[in-house]
């Protein structure tokens, strides 16, 4: 292969590096005014009267807009209950209650805050357990009544519930010589995408609104904007200018239906970006999950059963969170051979900012529940906890829970590579610095590739260079970059020739998403299969100019197809081009429309129920080995060093890949260790950068080695799957399982802080003690 | 809002006496942070960068040091004129937010805005630091531990700056210390300890200890250090100081740590610095 | 309404003269009045780093800085670090390693990177990585931006 496997710098560094890298915040048009919220300051009340005129008589300001004014539906990925400004009541503080365009950004936020809104405050709910006690105060009255796009049981505070069930999980304890059950529980986390929220919304003399916005689909943009504005899709275009990470935030709505709002009632261009400070409050945070995890195994070490049961804070709006749940309990069996399983989950909503898509959707937050158990099986059995993976790995041909098929050993390939490092292998004679302890930690994670729809279309320009359009965007995961390769690998072009259209509604196909970890994988097939159209076309034509049949040719490196075994006969992708063009067949384009479609459940193996996604899979496996130290005076973790094995298939870009893996496992870092939301009453104690720490150069070791596993997805882009999300799911088990090496406590709560630590290691010293 | 930029410190009081509201802008690091996030809006600024004679670090003939109320974070975690126990404040001013933020943040701008979790606060404690300030009634001398009042207030007169920070001569052969507990590098301290020991055959003399992170002011008892003096760091001796320390102590909660685990990691942190201080000395000897 | 002051200092090697209002930072007036809107607003707060630029050669934050405060000096941004068409070292190995990811941050870390190299031409990876302690990246994980870092030290020492 020429391209696919080669560590192509990114098409758009270059860019980047001089500064010229346009983002939404750098955007602007001709009579640009700029958008400000008033937010809510409760957590749950009845909004009863506005008075904006205060904020119109400022000068500058052109339009204020109250939850009365934009009217339009609920939108929502799979329980329609938002609107785009609240409406009657507030449901979390930070919640948008009226907006302001003005003539620049200061006049826009001063005006806004002038604003007299009343409020009768109402009893929030501020926890799951709140809010499912009998009589809370409900978040959404008319939640029974809200349309969802997949069945489930809810009802008062209980937006969503999942389960699947598997074998037979109550009898199957009997067969188990060792049972470890427990509760964990994890933290709300940030996104803290360098850059924040925003959008800039246009209207033509047509009266047609173009929109750009920092995204990570332009289609979800256009879905959300319409549906919560009542517009037409055909009277919105959405468009996306470079996107500064995205990691999840940028999925679903943020500040578009309040951009357009603003335009429409305008009638001049609208640019707002959101402060750090309201991207915090405002837009969208991991899910806090409670977990009881309960596995049992045979002395051998053989996994017989396994438990899980999770209650979900879903924060004031449904949003990603249904999927969260589900896909959280669809990875809770982790990728080894559990007969017996179930899982089962239940989402509430609370008066709290919403709880939305982040990178590892649930999984990262079940997997350090189950992945910490399976240590202390391994422990309970004095059994190698690598060799303990290994013994109950899933393997090609083997059935996921539900029933999806396994295409790959790539798990027991990471596993492997664990096993061949080092570190592992000298693991006997770790030495910890003085006043220090110190252990390696193992963890492993599974993912998915294969979601939802996407398309590709390629057409050949009349110069036989490509112009491939697919909608994917790039928020800086490199996905231009590797589908570009893709493209050029299908038709054996250098990958100059290979121009991406950027995602715009109207011309581009339709991608559900840059989420998920599918970009590689959905859009890189849908490329993969409009190529071959494109090749037939293209031999179609050249079989009529060289008087060949089509069998006899095959493309050849740099544009060119000839006839095999002939090196004369060959034509230019130019010439054949033109002829399409002027001659005969009209242009030459290659398309393809792509719908996952491997059911996620088969009814005769698995019970189910509320499962968010009725056809998900492509499975991916990861390990990760961390070298953990722990500061015995103050119970501070670091992580020295740290190795990474993930499964892609086949990489189409490995020095991506890697950066991938090393991202993905410093926001686990993160997670594990120093980052947390904590709230004060119903407001948010941490909103900004000050007080809400992500890991810096120097708490990320300076060794995450990336260790690329290949073992080719049958029905992947030259065998290539995901890698977007993987890298961090196993990141917080594997230091809590190199904090148990090290000092034999076992912490079920993250993150693992200095303080909770400490306590752990001082209750260990007075239990061993007494 | 109106913006001066004065070039004497006398043309800098009189602007303050004469406009009430006004404030000093230093680095800009701590109040343009302030302003951006709407928590300050001065009807006037008084910018300090222009002002003579405010720069640069001293070092004179008996071992003090002057150090100009606008020095940089980064000239001072760089300057080599910080001998023996005075080493304590170039390595707090190492340890405070980040590269480009210390390049931009001065001493005189951190001490006046007090922040309780702040680094040099306590490295000054420790080493008897005395602020220099001058107002239109003239100039005055303000020693270190009265300096703090309250949480984020000085002794400070609204009309008054600081023009520099002085430092006594450290005893000889002393070791200098900041030992710093942060969720991660460059957030302010949940806990810090400034230490100045002098390890004489084993045995700590000279000992000052200043606490941050603690309470509205930096921590120094002169009873915890007096438990050291003469000590070799046995535990018994250890405990008592931490002990002392704790009950002087009056921390808080906060997204960074609770007060329950500063006062539990108190004496640890206290540990620790000696144990570093020790570990010098004999690397020293 | 503040009152709009005139003043001038030299932004990548040109003097400018500016109308700025007291309250604008340095990084509201590059961005907004001068279209240089290769530094990012990250976080307001001066925590972030993406809009750190050179004052008088040395790294600052543009976002903690009032623009009438910097009259008179010189402020370098990630468009005055390259010249024309071609890329310093220091950018052309943060594209060949990798190191770009969504490039909200890459501005930040090319000027303090830039600041490093020139004073200390042969860093080690550890000094690299303390030296880029304060500017957030939330993409990479750091290991390819010290690595290019190292790379191009050791490529202009050559």
């Amino acid at each position: 292969m020429n391209v696919v496997g080669r560590s192509l710098p990114r098409l758009d560094a270059r860019e980047k590096v001089v500064g010229a890298a346009r983002y939404i915040a750098d955007l602007t048009r001709p009579g640009l005014l700029f958008g400000a919220a008033l937010t809510s300051p409760y957590a749950h009340a009845r909004i009863k009267s506005y008075d904006v005129r205060p904020a119109l008589a400022v000068p500058g300001v052109v339009t204020v807009l109250t939850g009365e004014d934009v009217k339009g539906g609920r939108f929502g990925p799979f329980i329609k209950d938002e609107t785009v400004l609240a409406t009657g009541k507030v449901r979390y503080v930070g919640e948008p209650v009226c907006i302001v365009a003005a003539e620049d950004e200061r006049t826009a936020r001063r005006a806004a805050r002038l604003i007299e809104v009343e409020y009768e405050e109402l009893p929030a709910v501020l926890s799951p357990e709140e809010a499912m006690a009998p009589g809370a105060p409900l978040v959404h009255e008319a939640n029974a009544d809200y349309f969802r796009v997949h069945q489930t049981k809810c009802g008062g505070n209980l937006a969503w519930e999942t389960s699947f069930a598997e074998g037979d999980v109550k009898a199957a304890w009997g067969q188990c010589d060792v049972i470890v059950e427990g509760e964990f529980e994890t933290q709300a986390q940030a996104h803290v995408a360098l850059e924040p929220c925003g959008a800039l919304a246009e209207i033509d003399a047509a009266g047609r609104i173009t929109l750009w916005s920092a995204n990570q689909s332009v289609f979800r943009v256009q879905a959300n904007v319409c549906e919560g504005l009542g517009l037409p899709m055909a009277r919105l275009r959405c468009l996306t200018p470079r996107v500064g990470g995205g990691f999840g935030n940028k999925m679903e709505m943020h500040v578009q239906g309040m951009t357009v709002a603003l335009a429409l009632a305008s009638g001049r261009p609208v640019k707002f970006i959101l402060s750090r400070e309201e991207d915090f409050e405002m837009v969208r945070h991991r899910h806090p999950y409670r977990i009881r995890a309960k596995t049992g195994a045979k002395r051998d070490g053989t996994l017989v059963a396994r438990e899980v049961e999770v209650v979900v804070d879903c924060g004031a709006y449904g949003d990603d969170s249904p999927g969260v749940l589900g896909f959280s309990l669809l990875m809770s069996r982790g990728p080894y051979r559990i007969p017996n399983m179930r899982a089962h989950g239940r989402l509430y909503y609370t008066n709290k900012v919403r709880f939305g898509a982040f990178r590892g959707f649930g999984n990262p937050q079940v997997s350090f529940a189950t992945e910490s158990q399976l240590d202390e099986i391994a422990e309970r059995l004095h059994m190698d906890p690598l060799e303990l993976r290994r013994k109950n790995a899933i393997r090609k041909g083997d059935a996921w829970l539900g029933g999806g098929l396994v295409q790959s050993d790539g798990f027991v390939k990471c596993l492997d590579a664990i096993g061949r490092t080092e570190a592992w292998q000298k693991r006997a004679t770790q030495r910890a610095a003085p006043a220090t302890r110190r252990g390696l930690g193992l963890a492993c994670s599974s993912h998915i590739s294969g979601l939802l729809a996407t398309g590709a279309v390629i057409r050949l320009l009349e110069d036989g260079s490509i112009v491939l359009n697919t909608g994917a965007v790039d928020i800086g995961q490199g996905s231009d970059t590797v589908l570009a390769q893709i493209c050029a690998e299908a038709l054996r072009l250098p990958v100059e020739q290979v121009v991406l259209a950027s995602p715009d509604t109207d011309g581009s196909p339709y991608n559900w998403g840059t989420t998920a970890s599918r970009v590689t994988y959905m859009v890189g097939r849908s490329i993969v299969a409009a190529a071959k159209e494109v090749e037939q076309k293209i031999k179609d034509h050249a079989a009529a100019m060289l008087e060949c049949a089509t069998e006899d040719l095959a493309l050849r490196p740099g544009g060119r197809v000839g006839i095999e075994g002939v090196p004369e006969k060959e034509l230019s992708f130019r010439e054949i081009s033109l002829r399409a063009h002027w001659a005969a067949g009209g242009p030459i384009i290659g398309s393809s429309s792509l719908m996952y479609d491997r059911p996620t459940v088969d009814p005769k193996r698995t019970v189910a129920s509320g499962v968010p996604f009725p056809q998900i899979g492509v499975f991916s496996f990861a390990a990760t080995l961390c070298d953990v130290e722990i500061d015995e005076a103050t119970g501070k973790v670091t992580v020295r060093e740290a190795w990474s094995a993930c499964d892609v298939g086949k990489a189409i870009n490995p020095l991506s890949v890697e950066g991938q893996i090393q991202g993905g496992f410093a926001q686990g870092l993160g997670f594990a260790l120093c980052e947390e939301l904590v709230w004060d009453g119903g407001k948010l104690a941490n909103p900004s950068l000050m007080d809400y720490k992500v890991p810096t150069s120097l708490e990320v070791p300076l060794k995450v080695h990336p260790l690329i596993v290949e073992d080719a997805e049958p029905d992947g882009p030259f065998g290539a799957k995901g890698i977007g999300e993987i890298p961090i799911c196993a990141v917080a088990p594997a230091i809590a399982n190199g904090i148990a090496a090290a000092t034999g406590l076992r912490l079920s709560r993250l993150p693992m802080t200095p303080e909770r630590v400490l306590r752990g290691l001082l209750e260990e010293e007075e239990t061993h003690a007494d | 809002m109106e913006f001066y930029r004065p070039e004497t410190i006398e043309e800098a009081v009189a602007l303050l006496a004469r406009h009430e509201g006004a404030r000093c802008i230093a680095g800009g690091a701590t109040l343009v942070a302030m302003m951006n996030a709407g928590l300050a809006e001065p009807a006037a600024l008084v910018s300090l960068k222009r002002v003579r004679g405010l720069n640069g670090i001293e070092r004179h003939e008996d071992g003090s040091l002057g150090i100009g109320a606008m020095t940089r974070h980064a000239e001072t975690a760089r300057s080599p004129l910080f001998r023996e126990g005075q080493r304590v404040v170039p390595e707090a001013a190492r340890r405070i937010a980040n590269p480009p933020v210390r390049n931009m943040g001065t001493m005189g701008g951190s001490v006046c805005f007090a922040d309780p979790a702040a680094d040099y606060l306590p490295a000054l404690m420790a080493a008897d630091a005395v602020i220099e300030a001058v107002s239109p009634r003239g100039h005055r001398t303000i020693k270190i531990d009265g300096f703090i009042t309250d949480w984020y207030t000085t002794a400070l007169v609204p009309d008054e700056i600081v023009t520099a920070i002085t430092l006594p001569p450290a005893p000889a052969r002393s070791i200098g210390v900041y030992e710093k507990l942060d969720r991660v590098t460059g957030d302010f301290a949940i806990v810090s300890v400034a230490l100045i020991v002098e390890f004489v055959r084993g045995e700590c003399r000279n000992v000052r200890i200043a606490v941050g992170g603690c309470g509205p002011a930096p921590i120094r008892r002169p009873e915890a250090e007096q438990a050291l003096e003469g000590s070799g760091l046995e535990p018994a001796a250890l405990t008592e100081a931490g002990r002392l320390l704790v009950a002087a102590s009056d921390p808080v909660d906060d997204v960074r740590a609770t007060a329950e685990y500063r006062r539990l990691v108190l004496p640890r942190m206290v540990a620790k610095a000696f144990a570093r201080a020790r570990a010098q000395a004999e690397l020293a000897a | 309404m503040s009152a709009l002051k005139l003043m001038r200092l030299s932004i990548n090697g040109r003097s400018r003269d500016i109308t700025v209002t007291p309250q604008e930072t340095l990084l509201d007036m590059l961005r907004d009045r001068l279209d240089l809107t290769g530094s990012k607003r990250g976080c307001n707060q001066g925590v972030c780093g993406a809009c750190t630029v050179l004052i008088d050669g040395e790294p600052m934050r543009a976002c903690l800085s009032l623009a009438l405060d910097v009259e008179g000096m010189e402020v370098v941004t990630v468009e005055g670090l390259g010249s024309g068409n071609t890329l310093t070292v220091l950018q052309q190995a943060i594209i060949e390693h990798g190191a770009v990811q969504c490039g909200f941050c890459v501005a930040g870390m090319l000027i303090t990177a830039h600041a490093l190299l020139r004073d200390n031409p042969h860093p080690s990876p550890e000094e690299v990585r303390a030296a880029l302690a304060g500017n957030l990246c939330r993409c990479s994980g750091y290991g390819k931006i010290i690595e290019a870092v190292c790379r191009a030290a050791e490529e202009k020492a050559a």
